[in-house]
């Protein structure tokens, strides 16, 4: 699966783009040149040998703040994907084995999940509980956990309906070897296409909501919260948001072109392009060389 | 129009042979026309002073306030910043002039008895509410008791002088007091009694979402948090000199907007944070310092730990580099202070300044004296919003083995009020009696006294002696800058830098009277 994804080209920068931001979310803070926190007296600082991003309105280093930043954001969203993961596919794929009454009252939740938009909810739990990036991630990511279930559930149900499984069943396999065996292969690649995306949405939810100062609480820097902070300061430094847009945009274009690539590759469709890939790669390799003459008539 | 109009002459020529040389004409007509509809709406949007007006309608100040009322209620919302646009609508006994000294208002002059102890008011006559109440020596009597009595009144506090209000005809209000208080004319302004109309404060809520009162302006339309619409009051008892008919008065709570709001004509005035200045200058419009008393500080809870230690306190108090916050915060524009009020103001103690000078050595010495270890207090600022003051006053504390964590707190206010907080940061506008300002900061119930019922030894007498003091008295000045000294033994509050009151208007609105931490709009006009 990894390979096939891979021999896409759009996977391969994705995947490059993506090391690179999960790069700087381990060891940003060992490569930030200075202490994202301490103060100094230039404030608002154009980019100087010192201050490569210049620094910030506290005269802070503004990309020791962006490295030291990218590990909240980061971490933010992917903890929304796994918890939308583990609290959608689990329910999506059981439904279709557990029952009439298991089955109607996890797609009831399921649809009142999906009437609430996660933004504002994340916003309400978080005056409620705390500001805390925690809080806020177990929000959202129960919020868009039916995405998950209703891939799961689907994919399952077609697997469930198929002759093998059905002889698996008469000649008495268990349902969780039957899950285990024969329907997660079958599950696996819409739910890698779905966590990709989500791990996107999770870092626009993530930026948006530190943007908004919801979820940290300062000094600790995030990209959106940098963000927040530089638009205050437009007059001064009317590039300094470019960093942290570019890093922002960057990692949502690189999950949004790995789910794109996963799609593509997966299950029969994404085999059979593949193949027709591989099969054009071919021709035009043992094509006779065409004269310089002949092309040009 | 006569027979011999030449206008008429023309539209009565023979359309057969007008119509066809008629047409390039009228297109190019068109054309200047729909240029000239482009061009004047370029020119509106681009220009910060074509903007100023109202677009050919009559003229309207369109307010960008960042404090936009919580409350309309006068007696609710207290004497904090938003008493500038609740003035609006709200006329009071007295007012500031230029000098900050009381002058009539819906008061036509005031006298005090010999003993000082009971002061009269002399309202002008025939003046109604904007609701047509008559604005009578009854109304003014139930605004004093509506402030001291009311539940949810955020002035009792500032009005322990009072004894009793009693009328006498349908002008005088006699004011009884509990001791000689010569601060009252001061104290009875636009900060703490601005009087509503009593028909409607017989509903304090309704009155919280719809004022009437007898200022400049009557509210005509008000959507809670986000604007209101206010038109001209006619009945204002200085209507002749308010020259503009309608106000917008519109939250603006991101400031980094309001430029391009003022730029784009959307406002054309507004108060504008310090950092949005420059931009607010290269775009064209006037900005300006209104003249005030504001005064930033930390609050810490000395009935809490570690601040039950007095040398913890002194810690702190070194450890503030004030030149930071004014450099860093201020943009110039601002000046540091050690005092509730800014350097040179009348109640500004020189003897006091520069107490606790920056020396972080000395800090770090206080707290070995004190028993700690570096980072071994660990400190919880909480603030009401992400405040780059907060941050500040972080780093500077962990330079001296001091560490604190920040907590942005939307219901800062209850925990704060609720003296339950033990280290924040707060400020002041001032107050138009310096009296006031000193007691709300140190006095024993004073709403910025974290430390509540704590008051610095001595401060009650000092604060008495001015009260005893005429204003106009020599002496003045030198009691109440030794109330000041008096105040300032507080371990409560530690004061560090003044903000400006700075505003940015269109060019279309005329300079405003510099009555001190005042808007008023008294002789202002706004041209087309």
């Amino acid at each position: 699966m990894v390979r096939r994804v891979l021999s896409l080209v759009s996977a391969r920068i994705a995947a490059g783009v993506l090391f690179v931001i999960v790069f700087l979310a381990v060891f940003g803070k060992l490569l930030a040149p200075q202490d994202p926190l301490a103060g100094g007296p230039q404030q608002l600082a154009g980019a100087s040998w010192h201050h490569w991003l210049g620094t910030d309105y506290l005269g802070r280093d503004v990309l020791s703040r962006l490295l030291e930043g990218s590990r909240i954001s980061v971490l933010g969203s992917v903890e929304v994907a796994l918890i939308a993961l583990v609290v959608g596919a689990v329910p999506g794929i059981l439904s279709v084995y557990l029952g009439r009454a298991f089955e109607w009252l996890t797609l009831r939740v399921a649809d009142t999940l999906i009437a609430l938009p996660f933004l504002v909810f994340a916003v309400a739990v978080t005056a409620l509980l705390g500001n805390g990036i925690s809080q806020a991630m177990i929000t959202v990511g129960v919020l868009i956990s039916p995405l998950f279930y209703r891939v799961s559930r689907a994919a399952t149900l077609a697997v469930a309906r198929s002759q093998y499984v059905e002889a698996a069943l008469i000649s008495g396999a268990s349902i969780g070897w039957i899950v285990r065996r024969h329907v997660w292969v079958k599950v696996l690649p819409p739910i890698a296409v779905a966590l990709a995306q989500t791990v996107g949405i999770g870092f626009v939810v993530v930026s948006s909501l530190t943007f908004l100062g919801i979820g940290v609480q300062p000094p600790a820097p995030t990209w959106g919260g940098l963000l927040a902070s530089d638009l205050r300061y437009l007059h001064y430094q009317p590039y300094a948001p470019v960093a942290p847009i570019v890093l922002i945009m960057a990692t949502v274009w690189g999950c949004n072109q790995l789910a794109d690539a996963i799609r593509d590759v997966s299950g029969e469709a994404g085999r059979a392009l593949l193949n027709t890939r591989r099969a054009r790669v071919n021709r035009v390799a043992d094509r006779e060389p065409v004269s310089v003459e002949g092309g040009a008539r | 129009m006569t027979a011999g109009d030449p206008t008429q002459k023309e539209k009565t020529m023979t359309p057969a042979r007008r119509t066809p040389r008629a047409r390039p004409a009228t297109w190019m007509a068109a054309l200047a026309a729909s240029s000239a509809v482009v061009l004047s709406a370029c020119a509106g949007s681009g220009g910060g002073a074509a903007a100023g007006g109202s677009g050919g309608g009559s003229p309207t100040l369109k307010w960008a306030a960042s404090y936009f009322p919580t409350h309309w209620d006068p007696v609710v919302g207290g004497s904090g910043a938003q008493f500038r646009e609740l003035a609006l609508v709200y006329a009071s006994l007295t007012k500031t002039d230029a000098n900050g000294n009381a002058v009539p208002d819906l008061a036509e002059s005031w006298k005090y008895n010999s003993a000082g102890t009971e002061v009269t008011f002399h309202l002008r006559p025939n003046l109604t509410f904007s609701d047509g109440t008559p604005v009578n020596a009854a109304a003014v009597k139930d605004a004093i008791e509506r402030a001291k009595t009311q539940k949810n009144s955020a002035l009792f506090g500032d009005l322990t002088s009072i004894k009793a209000v009693t009328t006498s005809g349908d002008l005088d209000v006699l004011v009884h007091l509990t001791q000689v208080d010569y601060q009252i004319p001061l104290l009875l302004g636009e900060r703490v009694l601005q009087v509503a109309s009593p028909k409607a404060a017989a509903d304090p809520t309704k009155l919280d979402q719809a004022p009437v009162g007898a200022g400049p302006f009557t509210v005509t339309q008000l959507i809670p948090g986000t604007k209101a619409v206010l038109k001209k009051n006619p009945t204002y008892w200085d209507a002749k000199d308010i020259h503009f008919d309608n106000v917008q008065l519109i939250s603006a709570s991101d400031p980094s907007t309001v430029v391009a709001g003022l730029q784009t004509g959307t406002y054309n005035f507004a108060d504008l944070p310090a950092s949005q200045a420059k931009a607010a200058t290269a775009a064209g419009l006037d900005v300006f310092v209104q003249p005030g008393f504001n005064a930033s500080n930390i609050s810490v809870n000395v009935n809490k730990a570690p601040f039950t230690n007095p040398k913890v306190v002194d810690a702190v108090r070194y450890a503030i580099n004030r030149k930071e916050f004014v450099d860093k915060l201020t943009f110039g524009y601002g000046q540091a202070t050690d005092q509730p009020f800014p350097p040179g103001y009348v109640a500004y103690d020189p003897q006091s300044g520069d107490l606790y000078p920056y020396n972080p050595a000395k800090s770090k010495q206080l707290l070995a004296e004190a028993g700690y270890k570096p980072n071994q207090i660990s400190l919880q600022l909480v603030t009401l919003t992400d405040d780059p003051a907060a941050e500040i006053v972080q780093s500077q504390l962990a330079a001296v083995g001091i560490k604190v964590s920040i907590k942005v707190d939307k219901n800062w206010a209850t925990p704060f009020f609720a003296k339950d907080l033990t280290f924040s940061l707060y400020g002041t506008t001032g107050r138009d009696s310096a009296v006031q300002t000193l007691t709300a900061h140190f006095g024993p119930n004073g709403v910025l006294n974290l430390s509540s019922p704590y008051e610095p030894a001595g401060f009650e007498a000092a604060v008495a002696k001015v009260r005893q003091t005429p204003l106009d008295s020599p002496n003045y000045a030198k009691v109440l800058q030794a109330a000041t000294r008096a105040g300032l033994q507080s371990k409560a509050l530690i004061f560090d830098y003044s903000a400006p009151n700075l505003f940015a208007k269109s060019k279309s609105i005329s300079n405003l009277p510099k009555n001190p931490a005042h808007i008023d709009w008294n002789g202002v006009t706004i041209s087309d």
